[in-house]
């Protein structure tokens, strides 16, 4: 069983602590991704995992072995550099071999698995070129052979594509999918770019300053968001936040907010709560467009449409507050500029605490 | 010369005023090997009443029938190769781990070893301790104390430093994720990637190597194991010191104007051969494709 296994895993520099105990189990065979913003300790986590790094406290397991103070090339893990670090020196074929020979692997074998991992990567044709002479997208596939072709325990990727343009990133994105489910390798890998976590995770990890802040399939991230600042970080757009405050309801709970107010689902929560600040969250995708004022519907001035092709974005403001709606164009693009309003099903909407951002409970249903 | 019509004419100016710079430069440089090498092919009468500009005056061999029929020149320019190429591995072989070893993070009290020599560039403990040291070590008239002795400088070990210290630190990374020790990380991967870096710091080492004459006049009693350079010295006096040759000098073939000359020439032609085979690894951009920034 290969999983790797992360308990109380702290990271510090001198007196700085970056990481601040992770717990993580990462399953036999399963994609997970580490996503956060910038300088949230996403790759520092990796590179202890790695060895790169020293852990500074807490306990690294792999394949149920005791990792902390073992050298990388011990670990049995491979990693995929940002930058790709191909050796500019050697050409495709010994670029990808390298491990194999530091390992003493014989010249036959050496060969042999060259000739099959150039063949899964597309890369047979380029075997006798430097990595000068690559294109982005080639040097990445370099960078992804090195690493497979050594059939490590583990693969680590830290942010891989971030170096490609979009279209060639997506095409690397489903390649990468496609190398997992054949090879079926425990992955860890880090992103900032949440199409990419949503798209090839099989669990998310959502970090911030040093902290996870939610682990879960990237379904049950995008529906139940543990918290605001995981709602507002996956999805494109991102869930829209409106501050608000739990006014008197005829049967629902009702939010009031500067420039209108909305039924939210009966939480717990929110049964007897008048006055508790909450922050109302409505993805973009499940806010109903509407044309006339009438009940239930929340009125807004219509800023800017962004016509996407089959779907458009409307940039709305509430009394100031932006709000954006997702929604379907069926070619009728003139019809969106008379949009005043919207409204969203209370089962669609997500409620959390304003002052600790937390959700209140309850699961979203998505008819 | 690229197409002068791609170019402004403020560029026009500076492209001509560069060229015209260079220009002189270069002549200003090769001039001393044009007037040395006419020297030595240039009779000693000549040599002396300083008619020599250009070319060879009297043109004659004399100063190389000289010097190619003494054994001590052979000796000596043996020496010389003994000294350069051994000295020159010499180096290598602790200038690169040691300036590898300097440039990694985690070498324990880096910034103590680091002013340890950087220290060694500024203060010396000046000749006669040195020279006393090199007795006590048993290190005097010896190929392998001039070989040793000077074998580690300062700048050469902070400039290979300074490189190895520019290489994008994944390349360990990758090689140690590889599977690579810290030597094989040093052979295989910075080795390779800093040869530029090797072949200025060999072929400055090659050069002091080959011109060193200093200290190996004060070190060598030996005159077996004299390089070239002390060898020229030796000849300048003994000509000048031979009364019977100074007494003839007015109508010699040769003078040690001329002899030297020839010396020198001869001293040159090997530097010259090897030149070209090593300017070939100052390439630049080696680094380029391997990271993307
Ligand atoms: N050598 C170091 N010394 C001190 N602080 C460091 C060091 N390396 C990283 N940090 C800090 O640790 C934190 C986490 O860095 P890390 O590189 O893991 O972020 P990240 O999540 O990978 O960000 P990004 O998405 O920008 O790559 C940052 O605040 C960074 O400044
Ligand atoms: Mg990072």
């Amino acid at each position: 069983m290969s999983g790797v296994k992360l308990e109380s895993i702290v990271k510090t520099y001198g007196a700085l602590q970056v990481v601040h105990g992770i717990d993580l189990e990462v399953l036999e065979k399963e994609f997970v991704v580490l996503v956060g913003p910038s300088g949230c300790g996403k790759s520092t986590t990796l590179r202890m995992i790695a060895g790169l790094e020293e852990i500074s406290g807490g306990q690294l397991t792999i394949d149920g072995r005791m990792m902390n103070r073992v050298a990388p090339k011990d670990r049995d893990v491979a990693m995929v550099f940002q930058n790709y670090a191909l050796y500019p020196h050697l050409n495709v074929a010994e670029n990808i071999a390298f491990g194999l020979r530091i390992r003493k692997e014989s010249n036959a074998a050496v060969d042999a698995a060259v000739a099959e991992v150039s063949g899964i990567l597309g890369l047979t044709d380029y075997l006798d070129r430097r990595p000068a002479d690559l294109s982005g997208g080639q040097r990445q596939r370099v960078a992804m052979g090195r690493a497979i072709v050594r059939r490590p325990k583990v693969f680590l990727f830290d942010e891989p594509l971030s170096n490609l343009d979009a279209k060639l990133r997506t095409q690397m994105r489903a390649e990468i999918k496609r190398l997992h489910k054949r090879l079926g390798a425990t992955s860890i890998y880090v992103t900032h770019d949440q199409v990419e976590a949503m798209t090839l995770a099989d669990r998310i990890v959502v970090m911030q300053d040093g902290r996870i802040e939610q682990v879960g399939t990237p379904m049950e991230l995008f529906l139940n968001p543990a918290n605001s600042f995981v709602a507002g970080f996956l999805g494109a757009p991102p869930m829209n936040q409106i501050e608000a405050v739990i006014g008197e309801g005829a049967d629902a709970p009702m939010a009031e907010f500067a420039g209108g107010k909305i039924a939210l689902p009966k939480l717990p929560g929110l049964q007897n709560a008048v006055g508790r600040e909450v922050i109302v969250g409505i993805r973009p995708e499940y806010a109903q467009i509407a044309t006339a004022p009438a009940e239930g519907v929340v009125d807004c001035d219509l800023d800017l449409v962004e016509t996407l092709g089959s779907e458009a974005l409307l940039h709305m403001s509430i009394h100031g507050k932006p709000f954006v709606i997702r929604t379907e164009t069926l070619g009728q693009v003139a019809e969106l500029e008379h949009v005043t309003g919207f409204s969203a099903a209370p089962d669609l909407i997500k409620v959390f605490d304003a002052n600790t951002g937390v959700a209140l409970s309850g699961q979203m249903r998505v008819a | 010369m690229a197409n002068m019509n791609l170019y402004s004419r403020g560029d026009k100016t500076f492209v001509i005023i560069n060229m015209v710079l260079i220009g002189i430069f270069t002549l200003s440089t090769l001039y001393p090997f044009i007037y040395i090498t006419a020297l030595s092919f240039s009779s000693g009468f000549a040599a002396t009443a300083g008619k020599v500009v250009l070319t060879p005056v009297e043109r004659t061999a004399e100063a190389y029938n000289y010097i190619l029929s003494d054994r001590m020149f052979w000796v000596s320019y043996g020496n010389t190769f003994i000294y350069t190429i051994g000295g020159t591995l010499m180096s290598l072989a602790f200038l690169i781990p040691g300036a590898y070893a300097l440039s990694r993070p985690q070498l324990y009290g880096r910034r103590f070893w680091n002013l340890m020599v950087a220290f060694t560039m500024w203060f010396n403990a000046g000749l006669i301790p040195f020279f006393l040291n090199m007795r006590d070590l048993g290190l005097l008239d010896s190929y392998f104390g001039i070989i040793i002795g000077f074998a580690v400088n300062g700048f050469n070990l902070i400039l290979l430093r300074n490189f190895f210290e520019g290489v994008p630190r994944s390349f360990e990374e990758a090689a140690r994720m590889d599977g690579a020790n810290d030597f094989q990380v040093l052979w295989k991967v910075y080795v390779p990637l800093a040869k530029p870096a090797i072949a200025t710091v060999a072929l400055f080492c090659m050069v002091s190597r080959w011109n060193g004459f200093f200290w190996a006049m004060v070190l060598l009693q030996d005159q077996d194991k004299i390089p070239l350079q002390v060898y020229l010295r030796h000849t300048i006096a003994t000509l000048s010191d031979d009364p019977e040759f100074t007494a003839t000098q007015l109508n010699a073939s040769y003078s040690f104007e001329t002899v030297s000359a020839a010396i020198i020439v001869c001293s040159i032609i090997p530097v010259l051969i090897i030149y070209p085979f090593i300017q070939k690894y100052f390439e630049k951009g080696i680094l380029m494709g391997g990271v993307k920034e």
